[in-house]
């Protein structure tokens, strides 16, 4: 098996003042080395804390389910128990950036602003690289090079708020990447750019995993952006994972009807004027979750008795697309 | 930076000018001028009568009889050129001589107190920033209020109490008996040390109480930004990373408030130096102030103002180097 990444039955619930929210709930996926896994859903979903668990980047206040199991291989072949880590060992640290980077939706707030892109890149560098700081600084110019930043020698030395939004997000590939992670996580990393800008930083993020072979967990709301991406797709909602599958099965045949919703959200190019379709009805709230299907209070095609009373297990569809859902289940068909 | 720099400095010296002129005219503000008392203490009871014209020759003696511009140039041009800061009429010898000393332990105390309240509520702030909801975070609340509620001379006095049953010294004071007319060496150094921390402490007391929560809210506030997580993210040791990223701005509110701090600790000192029996300038300055000793409060004043305004200036060019949008934002 090509897995490099393997999570399994991850569930991560959150102590708050309310009492114990459950916001992930037995979510298992897994990244192949060079490809590119999209992670789908609306906002709240789980899809950025299901991420940072992989980090260990999750607060105090998160419990990890007991029946969690992350397995990552790393650099150098070692297995990696990512659950077993304690949050600040020296392990965990190397997990972190050095074998698994990060990029986030707001490139300006990823910065500091009192440090130059060139100080956050060197102390990265530094960190994960054997090299002292002149060849830190050649090997930070290099990147930012290959980020397609022009004059990178003079670019080092600014700060993040003097660059534009398009130069700040390559700027922040540049600066993940000069760690050398092997798996890279891009949360929603071009939602915040316009949108030819967003096409050139998905050109180039894919360009990239390619020359370096990194396997990506791509994170987005748009499945428009995950065909563009994407190797395979999970559609996430309300912290379980609804559907999955390769992405052109996804696209072109959803099965769940939270996908089919989604896609029909997607603006068409050959009708414009044709009005924007999200998927109606509002998210339920983490302190109440509904029973049975989490989409059910939304679903159009709801099985009365059976979606609102029981949760629907993964049906196999063949050649790795899978639905949890009733209506291609045996029970739902008896009964519709 | 350089360019910053000399725009504040240009800043502190027009301030500075601005504020002497200020100085000049508060010392102009009693009515009658030293010369008319010098007569009253010299002549009263004595049956000599004083007529106007005797007065005059004292205060032409004085160099008193002389314009207002002519004596303000003639007053700031020998402070800036020659240190000299005039006569105290009242001591018949020169202002430097009379508050030289208490310049240095004003000074002393000034600093100790700064470095007291920064050393205490800069880290302990952060501390319970980290821990926040923790007990220890409960705990550090509890006494930011309690040390807000107190007095600080009130917990002088109290301070004063335990310090002379447990320890017996007589902490009142700047110096021990032994030392105190003798000569500067590094055991009457020791001795000051060992005196000053007692005032310190209390001064500090209030600042601290305030400058933590101040810190801690900053801290709590900074943390969260996406900015530290993305560097955690990069795998950076978690101590440094709260110091790099977090701390380094956290704490910018207390380096703009130090020129705030120095003005209260020169407010709140002459109270507290008086139940703990130090000699500092305050209670030089309102003595001189009812003589009409006109050039001792003068220079106690002005030396004040300046420690103020310089405080601000060091204020201004730390927080520029903490957060360089500053900078950028002022040449701009
Ligand atoms: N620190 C936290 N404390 C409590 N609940 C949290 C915390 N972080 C996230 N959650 C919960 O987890 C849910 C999923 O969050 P998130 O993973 O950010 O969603 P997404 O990235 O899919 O938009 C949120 O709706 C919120 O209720
Ligand atoms: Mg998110």
């Amino acid at each position: 098996m090509d897995d490099m990444l393997k999570v399994e039955n991850l569930s991560i619930a959150f102590r708050t003042d309310e009492g114990l929210i459950a916001p992930v709930q037995g979510v298992s996926f897994s990244v192949q080395k060079g490809k590119t896994l999209g992670l789908v859903g609306e906002s709240g979903s789980g899809k950025s804390i299901s991420t940072k668990a992989l980090m260990r980047l999750l607060p105090g206040t998160a419990i990890l389910g007991e029946d969690t199991k992350m397995t990552y291989r790393a650099k150098n072949g070692e297995i990696i128990d990512i659950e077993k880590l304690a949050p600040n060992s020296r392990k965990t640290r190397h997990l972190r950036g050095g074998e698994i980077g990060m990029i986030f939706q707001e490139p300006m707030a990823s910065f500091s602003p009192v440090y130059t892109v060139g100080n956050q890149m060197m102390e990265a560098i530094r960190l994960h690289r054997d090299m002292n700081k002149k060849e830190a600084r050649e090997f930070a110019i290099e990147m930012l090079d290959k980020v397609g930043i022009s004059n990178p020698a003079q670019r080092i030395d600014q700060y993040a708020h003097e660059m534009s939004g398009g130069m700040r997000q390559r700027a922040m590939i540049a600066l993940t990447l000069s760690a050398g992670p092997q798996l890279l996580i891009a949360d929603e990393p071009t939602t915040a750019l316009d949108v030819t800008i967003q096409a050139q930083v998905l050109e180039l993020m894919s360009d990239l995993q390619r020359d370096l072979g990194m396997g990506m967990i791509f994170i987005t709301h748009d499945l428009g952006v995950i065909a563009q991406i994407a190797d395979e797709v999970a559609v996430m909602y309300l912290g379980t994972i609804v559907e999955r599958g390769p992405t052109r099965d996804i696209i072109r045949d959803p099965k769940h009807p939270y996908t089919q919703g989604l896609l029909e959200a997607i603006p068409k190019l050959d009708s414009l004027t044709h009005r924007l379709s999200p998927v109606p009805g509002d998210i339920p709230s983490p302190h109440a979750r509904p029973t049975g299907c989490p989409f059910h209070t939304r679903c159009t095609r709801k099985i009365e008795g059976v979606c609102d009373v029981k949760a629907p297990t993964e049906v196999d569809l063949g050649e790795g697309h899978a639905v949890a859902c009733f209506l291609h289940a045996d029970e739902g068909r008896h009964v519709a | 930076m350089l360019r910053f720099t000399l725009e504040r400095l240009v800043g502190m010296v027009v301030t500075m000018a601005l504020v002497s002129v200020m100085v000049f005219l508060i010392m102009e503000l009693p009515p009658g001028d030293y010369a008319d008392r010098y007569a009253f203490r010299k002549y009263s009871g004595t049956g000599v009568n004083v007529t106007e014209a005797d007065i005059q020759a004292i205060r032409v003696d004085l160099g008193l009889d002389k314009p207002l511009v002519f004596r303000y140039f003639d007053w700031i041009g020998g402070i800036v050129l020659h240190g000299d800061f005039g006569q105290a009429f009242a001591f018949e010898t020169s202002v430097l001589k009379v508050i030289g000393d208490k310049i240095w332990l004003t000074l002393g105390i000034l600093f100790s107190t700064l470095i007291v309240t920064y050393m205490v509520s800069i880290p302990i702030g952060i501390y319970a920033a980290v821990r926040r909801a923790s007990v220890a975070d409960y705990g550090l609340t509890v006494f930011s209020y309690l040390g807000l509620a107190l007095p600080n001379f009130l917990l002088a006095l109290i301070l004063l109490y335990f310090a002379n049953k447990w320890f017996g010294a007589d902490i009142g004071g700047l110096f021990s008996a032994d030392y105190k007319d003798a000569p500067w060496s590094f055991a009457k150094a020791w001795d000051l040390f060992k005196h000053l921390w007692l005032p310190a402490f209390v001064l500090a007391w209030s600042a601290v109480a305030y400058q933590l929560q101040t810190v801690r809210a900053t801290m709590s506030d900074e943390i969260n930004k996406l900015a530290v997580t993305a560097a955690r993210a990069r795998g950076v040791p978690e101590t440094k990373l709260l110091i790099k990223y977090p701390a380094r701005l956290a704490i910018n509110p207390v380096v703009s408030t130090i020129g705030f701090d120095v003005n209260r600790i020169f407010s709140e000192l002459p109270i507290v130096a008086v139940v703990l029996g130090l000699t500092e300038l305050g209670e030089l300055l309102l003595r001189a102030y009812l003589d009409l000793d006109m050039y001792v409060a003068g220079a106690i004043l002005l030396l004040l103002t300046f420690m103020i305004v310089f405080m601000n200036f060091i204020s201004d060019l730390l927080l520029a180097w903490l957060d360089p949008r500053i900078k950028l934002g002022a040449s701009s």
